[in-house]
This record gives structure tokens, C-alpha cells and sequence, in this order.
């Protein structure tokens, strides 16, 4: 499970793992992402994850040819992941999520099963990408997958649930966006004036709790109770 | 010394003046991009040109009628696009800097070469800074871009420059249609025959570009699948299944899922960014 690392660009390079996302996997990400930020930071520009990758963006090429060294020789141990549970209400409703009864027309199964199958499992998160706020999610249904929409829309809602190929995930803002709209949260996933703006880490973990209309309109949180495991 | 701050009133802009400086580098990891100005060779420029700090913030600009009334004197200059100044209403031709006393109006005319002009001032804007940075970003700074009747904050200075011979404006390094790639992170999945294709072909620059990203008319049709999202960076060229090349800029999401197939070199990134829809690049594989 030990990473290999290419170099970009004479600043750039990235670490990587030739294996699908998984919880195993980013618990090495993690441990990696713990090392860098504790011996390397002043090297760096950048860190920034992904599903199977760490990129590092180095201030110069020295620090990079001297990581390059130490990288065939460096363990890390897996870190352990988090324990806790967001519960994020969701209201699954065509009115909120245009692709709600289409997506499950093409599934051929119910809208409630649709639901059912997005709302039973939770799901880990792996990084923040796309906006500000965003999170990348693992364990969606396989049978939920869906490929993005061959045109993109031009706006998608603040706080839609969508599904998009193997992932799911909530826009935090208004932004285009070529998922399958199921849904709509009041959770506020982003507010730049917090510190920090966002309440969920890497690693941390979430599930969809579905609510009606009247509640989705009367509700009044700003962040998700969170349990742990 | 003076505590009051000067002020540059927006008189009039078209859309797409923002102010910029180096950008966010330390926030990735809640999903913020980094900003910052399209064509950093030129910023640097701007801001040695009045001997400023190096993440002096600036304004850019993409289209002309901008016009601006400073209450305070300071000192201006000018890089990148090639553009027609006009100081009280009569053209100014010499060179790139520009002494400013109090009353002064300045308004930009016709855009001769290049996409984005940077204008610094001396010491820098001193708008609100977020997460360390000032550049103007959706949903993280106050402002997403600068509208008519704004007020730009700035310190004013209290004695006179001399400067006998102004830096030369060069443009001449944005014009050819080379510029520098490494291979990208998923360069191996291109075959052969595309590989080729993407390196021996020239790509038109399409009118969907912006400072997110930068898309290229011509096609390269491609059978290559989409990946696990990974990060991207600035000057990252992805492909994607309808074969469209996307060369991401510095408003771009962190992470994206399409093969990562080209990777710019940073002066390569200021010189794309300098390019107009409809010129051609070239990529040359360092």
C-alpha cells in the first residue's frame, strides 16, 4: 500500500495509489496528509487530495527532488478515521430535485425505493474539491450510478443533493452543475463568515435524513447534529 | 505621513474588472480555489515597475471604457494586454507608469493585443482582505467582481517620483502560439496516435473561457474513461469524453474526474491567459 510518487512539473508532483477509493485507502491519505503537514509544510505551497491522489505543489524544486528521495523509504501507519455521523435532513422531492422521477424511471424502481437506497448507507468523506465547501462522498449504491448530464445545467440551486456517475454529494452553493438533482438540503455547508466555514472534516462520515416539505421549510439549523459510531 | 486612504471611484466598467493579487494557496483543503490574477508574469511586473511588494493587489481588467477618478496622488502602471490610456482625455504614450495627482481621471480605450491589462498602484489596492488574499472570488470575498460607482481604497503618496525613462511595455512574449506542457498525471492513458494528435495539431481558443478555465475549439475525440476525481491546479488541461480540451485557470475547482493529460508550465499559463478567442496555440512537451 506504500504510494508512488510522480513529478509533474519541476513544482508539482503527486502521490498515488493504483487502487479504488475506499476507507482503507484514505486512512493512509490521511496519515500522509498528517506527515506532510507536519514536516514538509514550510516546503509547500499546496496540498490538495483526491479519491486515489495527493498533490503537492512545492515553493522549489529542491524540496521536491529531496522528497522525491525519502518517498521509497517512508511508512506510515493508517490513521484512524473518524467516528462521527452528520445527519443532514434532506427533502427528496421533485419539486427540489427536477431528476427525482425521471432518475428512477430509469432505474426502473420507486421513487421511494430511490430514497430508500440513498438515504440508508453512510457515506465517508474523502476531500472538499469543486466549491467552496463541496465534499466528495464514497458509498453510493451501485445501483443508484448514474453518468453525469451530457449538457450541464446553467444553475443548481444552493443546497441540492445530486448524484453524479459512483457519487453523490450537496452543491453548497448556486453554481452549474451536471449531476442528477434528487433533492435539496437546509443545511448550510459553506459560510465564509464562520471559522472554520465549513463543520465536517476529511474522514468524518454522513447520512441522509429524509424530510418533508413543511420541515424542510420551517427548518431553522444552520449545522447537522452529528452522533458517533 | 498621511493616514488617510485614497480613493479610486469606478466612474465606469464593463463586466470583468476585479481586483487580484497572488491569491489563496492555504485553504484547498476546504474546497477554495485559489484566484489570483490570470497572468501572473505581467502582475510581477506591475507591481516591480513601482517597486511594490510582490502580492500587491491590483485590478484587472478585460474590456475597455474602464474609467477612474483618484482623489489622492499615487502613482500608476500598466502590463499585459496592450491598451489605449487616456489621462484627462488625452492619450498618454509614454510607457508604463503613469504619476497621478489629486483629481485625476484615467479611462482605457481600445484593447490593441492580449486579454486582461493588469493596473497597479503604488503600494497596492488595500481592499478587504479574506482568507490572506484580496483577490476578488464568488462567495468568499464581499465582492465577485468591481461594478460602476465602486470605490477602490488605496495609500495615497506624498512626494514626487522622478523617473527619467519608463520600463518599456513588452507584449511580444504573448504573441507566438507556443506554449510549454509536461505530462500531466494521465498522460500515459492517451495512445499513441492522440498523443501525437495533441502535440503536432493547433487548437483555437474558443469564446467559452473565462478565469475558470479555457476551452479550445478543436476536438480530440477520445475513448479514454472517467477517473476517480483527483486534484487539479491552475494550468491543468483535461480532456474530456466528447473530446473537448479544457486548460483550467485560476478560478477553477481544486479536483476534477477527466484525465489530467497536459500540465502548463507557469509562464505558459500567463501567456494562454493572455490569448484572445480565436488565436491558435500550440503545445511544445518540455
Amino acid at each position: 500500500m506504500k504510494p508512488s510518487y510522480i513529478q509533474i512539473t519541476p513544482n508539482l508532483g503527486e502521490l498515488l495509489w493504483n487502487l479504488p477509493p475506499s476507507d482503507e485507502l484514505l486512512a493512509l491519505q490521511l496519515a500522509y496528509m498528517d506527515f506532510l503537514q507536519s514536516d514538509w509544510a514550510d516546503e509547500l505551497m499546496s496540498l490538495r487530495m483526491g479519491f486515489t491522489r495527493i498533490s503537492l505543489q512545492w515553493k522549489s524544486p529542491t524540496s521536491q527532488e529531496k522528497f522525491n528521495r525519502i518517498v521509497p523509504n517512508h511508512q506510515v501507519s493508517p490513521k484512524p478515521l473518524s467516528k462521527k455521523v452528520w445527519e443532514i435532513p434532506v427533502c427528496y422531492s421533485p419539486e427540489l430535485g427536477e431528476d427525482l422521477n425521471e432518475l428512477a424511471k430509469e432505474k426502473q424502481i420507486l421513487v421511494e425505493e430511490l430514497i430508500a437506497l440513498h438515504a440508508t448507507p453512510t457515506y465517508r468523506i474523502h476531500f472538499f474539491g469543486f466549491l467552496p465547501g463541496f465534499f466528495y462522498l464514497n458509498g453510493l449504491h451501485p445501483l443508484l450510478h448514474a453518468p453525469r448530464k451530457p449538457i450541464p445545467r446553467l444553475s443548481v440551486p444552493s443546497g441540492t443533493v445530486a448524484i453524479g456517475g459512483s457519487q453523490t454529494g450537496i452543491y453548497p452553493r448556486e453554481s452549474p452543475g451536471g449531476w442528477h438533482l434528487i433533492g435539496q438540503s437546509p443545511i448550510v455547508l459553506f459560510d465564509p463568515l464562520r471559522s472554520p466555514p465549513v463543520w465536517a472534516k476529511y474522514g468524518d462520515q454522513v447520512k441522509f435524513i429524509p424530510i418533508d416539505l413543511a420541515k424542510f421549510q420551517s427548518w431553522s439549523h444552520d449545522i447537522p447534529t452529528f452522533y458517533l459510531s | 505621513m498621511n493616514l488617510s486612504l485614497g480613493k479610486a471611484r469606478i466612474v465606469f466598467t464593463a463586466p470583468g474588472t476585479s481586483i487580484q493579487d497572488a491569491g489563496r494557496h492555504h485553504v484547498a483543503s476546504i474546497g477554495i480555489p485559489t484566484a489570483g490574477v490570470m497572468d501572473q508574469k505581467s502582475y510581477a511586473w506591475a507591481n516591480h515597475v513601482l517597486q511594490n511588494e510582490e502580492n500587491a493587489a491590483v485590478l484587472e481588467i478585460s474590456q475597455p471604457g474602464l474609467t477612474l477618478v483618484f482623489d489622492h496622488p499615487t502613482e500608476l502602471s500598466f502590463a499585459g494586454a496592450k491598451v489605449q490610456i487616456f489621462l484627462n482625455g488625452e492619450a498618454y504614450n509614454s510607457g508604463n507608469t503613469l504619476l497621478i495627482r489629486a483629481g485625476d481621471e484615467v479611462k482605457l480605450g481600445k484593447f490593441y493585443s492580449g486579454r486582461w491589462l493588469y493596473l497597479g498602484i503604488k503600494s497596492g489596492f488595500v481592499t478587504e482582505k479574506f482568507y490572506d488574499s484580496r483577490s476578488d472570488f464568488p462567495f468568499i470575498s464581499r465582492k465577485f467582481f468591481r461594478e460602476t460607482g465602486d470605490i477602490l481604497p488605496y495609500l495615497p503618496i506624498d512626494y514626487s517620483p522622478q523617473r527619467n525613462a519608463s520600463p518599456k511595455w513588452n507584449t511580444s512574449w504573448f504573441e507566438d502560439e507556443e506554449v510549454v506542457a509536461y505530462r500531466g498525471p494521465d498522460w500515459s492513458l492517451l495512445s499513441g496516435e492522440l498523443q501525437q494528435q495533441l502535440l503536432k495539431g493547433s487548437f483555437r481558443i474558443s469564446t467559452h473561457s473565462n478565469r475558470m478555465g479555457i476551452q479550445l475549439e478543436d476536438l480530440l475525440p477520445n475513448t479514454l474513461p472517467e477517473l476517480p476525481t483527483n486534484p487539479v491546479f491552475p494550468g491543468t488541461v483535461q480532456l474530456s469524453s466528447g473530446g473537448k480540451l479544457m486548460v483550467l485557470m485560476r478560478d477553477a475547482g481544486l479536483t476534477g474526474g477527466y484525465p489530467r493529460i497536459l500540465q502548463l508550465s507557469e509562464d505558459s499559463i500567463s501567456k494562454i491567459a493572455q490569448k484572445r478567442p480565436g488565436e491558435v496555440v500550440r503545445f511544445h512537451l518540455e
